[in-house]
């Protein structure tokens, strides 16, 4: 396949957080807000005069450091200087006490302005939940920006918040959805990349190379022999790296589903608004009824995720499944365990389980793991005579 | 055959070893250490506290609570049919036999070198914990369907997370309604009294995949039902992400597993925000529908003011041992003790025998005060301990007073649910529930915000503390998160805190004589003193129980 005209601009973006439109974004007078989690609703960030930064470390190879820290590091080395507040989410006890140290440390972010939010966010998806994660969210993330930066927070506000995002959402859907031809125009390490800088960039800055993208991949024209042996989906924790999937695709994996923190196929739905709903409590229940975390509790909850991991994986026509957790990472060391037993036994999909760090150093292991996994799929398919 | 050496006996001097007979040797000169078993850490014999004490030992804790141990066993089982199914159960549990049987051990450890007064109040906090351990136990076997159990008991009954706090059953216990919290029995209580028994659920667990670095007691609790080792004595069960996110990964494990009814009760880890008390009261509100629906019992809001207004009293006491504990040097309870009946009775709820404890404690503290009674007369610091305990050697704090003067007054997790539930109204009853369940252990002070974390720095005055004994566990995400700020602290308040690592459950992370070689090094090289007892500072208990 020809290289996508922007991809190397893309790439360039991801290399660092303080990207070439993030100072752009900052010049042309908006507030920069950081989050980490997908629970902290990205379109409410992307109020007008602001824009969301979904924080990475990039390059941080610190071989203690896992995300939470990796972050920290970053933020002590000056490198999340530009961010004038950020909004966490009580989800995950590294990324809080990541937040806690931004709060409690005056001098690790050199930012005269910034200021720091905590949201609650609920363990179910029942009503009484929607109920407290919206009202938590006009407490935490309107009201702070109202009131900390003057941020227009209304109704109108929203929609146009949610205009915005839904345009981006949809463009990286539509690209997204070219993964599940049967020989896709787009590798996984390109989608990643796609996806990623629309999260990490000013949306009104990004979007015309997001559309000239899609153009693009509409006429592309695969290379007539895949050069894959399989299709996976990539399932688990939070994963920023681009590279970790590049090193799958090296092994024939060709990654075609990104159910994972920082993947797609929850953080770009479109977002709808439901007849006579506001646009606050539409925000709310996208945000809750759309996620697929670990966290979430609920006995139907916990049992249903495994059933959306296989559909996705049938809709995507993958062959098998990665599940991946990062060192340390509490919530999906278990799951990744319980998606490890359940996912062939009840669905019949093989899984690799793979624990990795938050910056994939030790290639060489994975890489061996990676090939395994490919060949036992591949020797599956072909005792089935695929 | 050769003649005795007599000639040793002129340096004797019999008036002193007389009264060593009597009276015991004072601390300062006694050898604890010797009476080990080299490489075993058990007991050659007992140890001689003089006549008074080693006579009320034997009688009134060693015999006494043997007696009291088989009379629970009849009582709380229903006589010898629960004798049976007691025994049934110790064949069918590896953590059963495996442990209990060791239960006089557990108490040797934790009463060495106690004298007097400090003995007794001590042993009793130690009866209380033993009562309501063979209470689960027998209401475990009772119900067990895997050994014959009565299934009409088990219709009643509800199994919880043990982080769930046992007051969510209140409203049901006239009507025969029973709260079981899984884990507590088959592993919780298990660390303490023999470390071994709690390793195989670890490796259990990660024999199936998970990795080593979540918390380790989150490990053993997935570990238990991965071993099939929890009796399927409840209907339903009602779970909950208290303490952090190992325990949400540990529901999940529980539910494959288990596949039963299950009720996640989630409360909120940013309590201090009033704005999110009514999602908790809501989900409290749910549970009970939950319990009610599974169950076939009604909700009684009489029986629950009668049990809260009695935990109430609980707390009002423990506010008072505090206040005696904080203010004066009267106070006969020992670190070990104090941790665990704390605890146990505020996470399992109120029950008849903590008030049969707390009132046989009271006489003795008020007899303390009331005579002066330096109660721990070698004390040379008052310590704090903060974060989370380990659990393989609660017993730390009776080593640390006999060999270095180390006097433990409180632990963060004895600071936990703090607070009365007001019972004035249903709503006010509610919202107080849900803060209770918000304040759980390794909750209210260590992952529920930084603020609470601190919360050590006015404790440490409150108590009248010199020194910070600080947990390290190694795989708590919430602690290691903030040990850097708590070193800077540290430093900038001139505080001696001693760090002591160790994984919670498992023993093979940080073994007890790497946590003793640690106190000992800081003692020695950072305070510049020397151990009030030499026999002490090394010795290898390693096979131990």
């Amino acid at each position: 396949m020809r290289d996508l005209k922007h991809l190397i601009y893309f790439e360039d973006l991801l290399q660092e957080a303080n990207n070439e439109l993030v100072r752009k974004g900052k010049e042309d007078g908006n507030i920069c807000l950081g989050y980490t989690c997908y629970f902290m609703p990205e379109v409410l960030l992307d109020l007008p005069g602001c824009f969301a930064v979904r924080l990475r470390a990039p390059r941080c190879t610190s071989p203690d450091c896992h995300y939470g820290r990796s972050l920290l590091e970053r933020a002590l080395e000056g490198g999340f200087n530009f961010i004038d507040a950020q909004l966490a989410t009580e989800t995950c006890t590294v990324t809080c006490r990541f937040q806690e140290h931004l709060e409690y440390m005056d001098d690790v972010i050199n930012n005269a302005t910034f200021k720091t939010s905590f949201t609650d966010v609920p363990f179910k998806k029942n009503e009484n939940s929607i109920d407290h994660y919206r009202k938590q969210l006009k407490i935490k993330v309107l009201d702070f920006l109202a009131n900390e930066f003057g941020v227009d927070t209304s109704d109108k506000a929203i929609l146009k918040a949610i205009e915005i995002n839904n345009e981006v959402n949809d463009i990286v859907t539509e690209i997204g959805n070219f993964r599940k031809l049967e020989n896709p125009p787009i590798t996984g390490y390109e989608f990643s990349v796609i996806t990623l800088v629309s999260m990490v960039c000013p949306k009104y800055l990004i979007v015309d190379k997001l559309r000239e993208t899609l153009e693009e991949i509409k006429k592309r024209e695969p290379d007539d022999k895949p050069n894959f042996k399989i299709r996976v989906l990539l399932a688990g924790s939070e994963n920023d790296d681009p590279d970790f999937i590049k090193l799958i695709e090296s092994c024939g994996a060709l990654v075609v589903a990104d159910r994972h923190c920082y993947g797609s196929l929850e953080a770009r739905q479109h977002i709808n608004i439901e007849e006579g709903e506001d646009p606050l409590t539409a925000v709310a229940r996208h945000y809750l009824l759309t996620s697929q975390c670990a966290r979430f509790m609920e006995q139907q909850e916990m049992r249903h995720r495994k059933k959306v991991l296989a559909d996705y994986a049938k809709e995507y026509k993958a062959d098998g499944i990665i599940v991946e957790s990062n060192k340390f990472c509490e919530y999906w060391s278990f799951e990744r365990m319980i998606d490890t037993i359940v996912l062939p036994r009840d669905f019949g999909y093989p899984v690799c389980s793979i624990e990795k760090e938050y910056i994939n150093t030790a290639s060489g292991q994975l890489r061996t793991r990676f090939q395994a996994f490919v060949e036992s799929v591949e020797l599956k398919k072909i005792q089935e005579g695929k | 055959m050769k003649k005795p050496d007599l000639s040793k006996l002129k340096d004797v001097d019999f008036r002193k070893a007389a009264r060593d007979f009597v009276y015991g040797k004072p601390h300062g000169e006694r050898r604890l250490g010797d009476l080990y078993i080299p490489k075993t850490g058990l007991y050659k014999h007992r140890e001689w506290r003089g006549i008074k004490d080693t006579m009320y030992y034997f009688n009134n804790i060693w015999l006494y609570n043997y007696g009291m141990i088989v009379r629970d066993l009849m009582v709380y089982g229903g006589g010898p049919k629960g004798a049976i199914q007691f025994l049934k159960g110790t064949w069918r549990y590896r953590w059963m036999g495996q442990t209990y049987l060791t239960v006089m051990h557990w108490f040797d450890r934790c009463l060495e070198g106690m004298r007097g007064e400090t003995l007794k109040a001590s042993a009793w906090h130690f009866r209380g914990i033993t009562s309501a351990c063979l209470y689960q136990i027998t209401g475990f076997f009772n119900r067990d369907l895997n050994i014959g159990g009565d299934p009409a008991l088990r219709a009643k009954t509800i199994g919880t997370d043990e982080t769930v706090w046992g007051g969510i059953i209140y409203p049901y216990m006239d009507q025969g309604g029973y709260y079981l919290p899984t884990q507590m029995i088959p592993y919780f209580v298990t660390c303490h009294c023999n470390n071994h028994t709690v390793l195989n659920y670890i490796d259990a667990v990660q024999a199936y995949g998970l990795p080593g670095d979540p918390c380790p007691m989150c490990q053993a609790e997935a570990g238990i039902y991965i071993e099939d080792d929890v009796p399927d004595a409840y209907v339903a069960m009602v779970t909950t992400n208290e303490a952090c996110d190992s325990s949400v990964g540990t529901s999940v494990i529980q539910d494959w597993m288990m596949n039963k009814p299950l009720f996640a009760m989630p409360q909120v880890m940013q309590f201090d925000d009033d704005s999110v008390l009514e999602n908790c009261a809501k989900e409290i509100e749910m549970a009970w529908r939950f319990i009610e629906e599974q169950t076939g019992l009604e909700f009684h809001w009489d029986e629950l003011v009668k049990h809260i207004e009695l935990q109430n009293q609980q707390t009002r006491f423990e506010w008072e041992k505090w206040d005696v504990a904080s203010n004066t040097s009267n106070y006969p309870i020992n670190g070990v003790a104090q941790a665990l009946y704390r605890i146990f009775y505020s996470q399992y709820g109120e029950r008849p025998f903590w008030h049969e404890v707390d009132a046989k404690v009271r006489k003795i503290m008020e007899k303390c005060v009331e005579e002066d009674i330096n109660t721990f007369p070698m004390t040379r610091h008052r310590v704090i301990a903060w974060s989370c305990a380990p659990l393989y050697y609660s017993a730390w704090c009776t080593w640390a007073y006999n060999c270095w003067g180390l006097n433990t007054i409180i632990n963060m997790d004895s600071l936990m649910f703090d607070m009365e539930i007001r019972t004035d109204s249903y709503e006010d009853c509610l919202l107080d529930c849900a803060k209770y369940h918000e304040w759980a252990p390794m909750r209210r002070m260590a992952v529920g915000g930084l603020q609470h974390i601190f919360e050590l720095w006015e404790n440490m005055e409150k108590f009248n503390c010199d020194m910070v004994m600080m947990y390290d566990q190694l795989q708590c995400k919430g602690m290691q998160g903030v040990v850097g700020l708590f070193e800077d602290e540290f430093r900038a308040r001139n505080i001696h805190a001693i760090w002591m690592p160790h994984a919670l459950p498992d023993k093979r992370t940080v073994p007890r004589s790497e946590i003793r070689r640690i106190i000992n090094d800081y003692m020695f090289t950072v305070m510049g003193e020397e151990p009030l007892d030499p026999s002490l500072l090394d010795f290898d208990d390693i096979d131990s129980w």
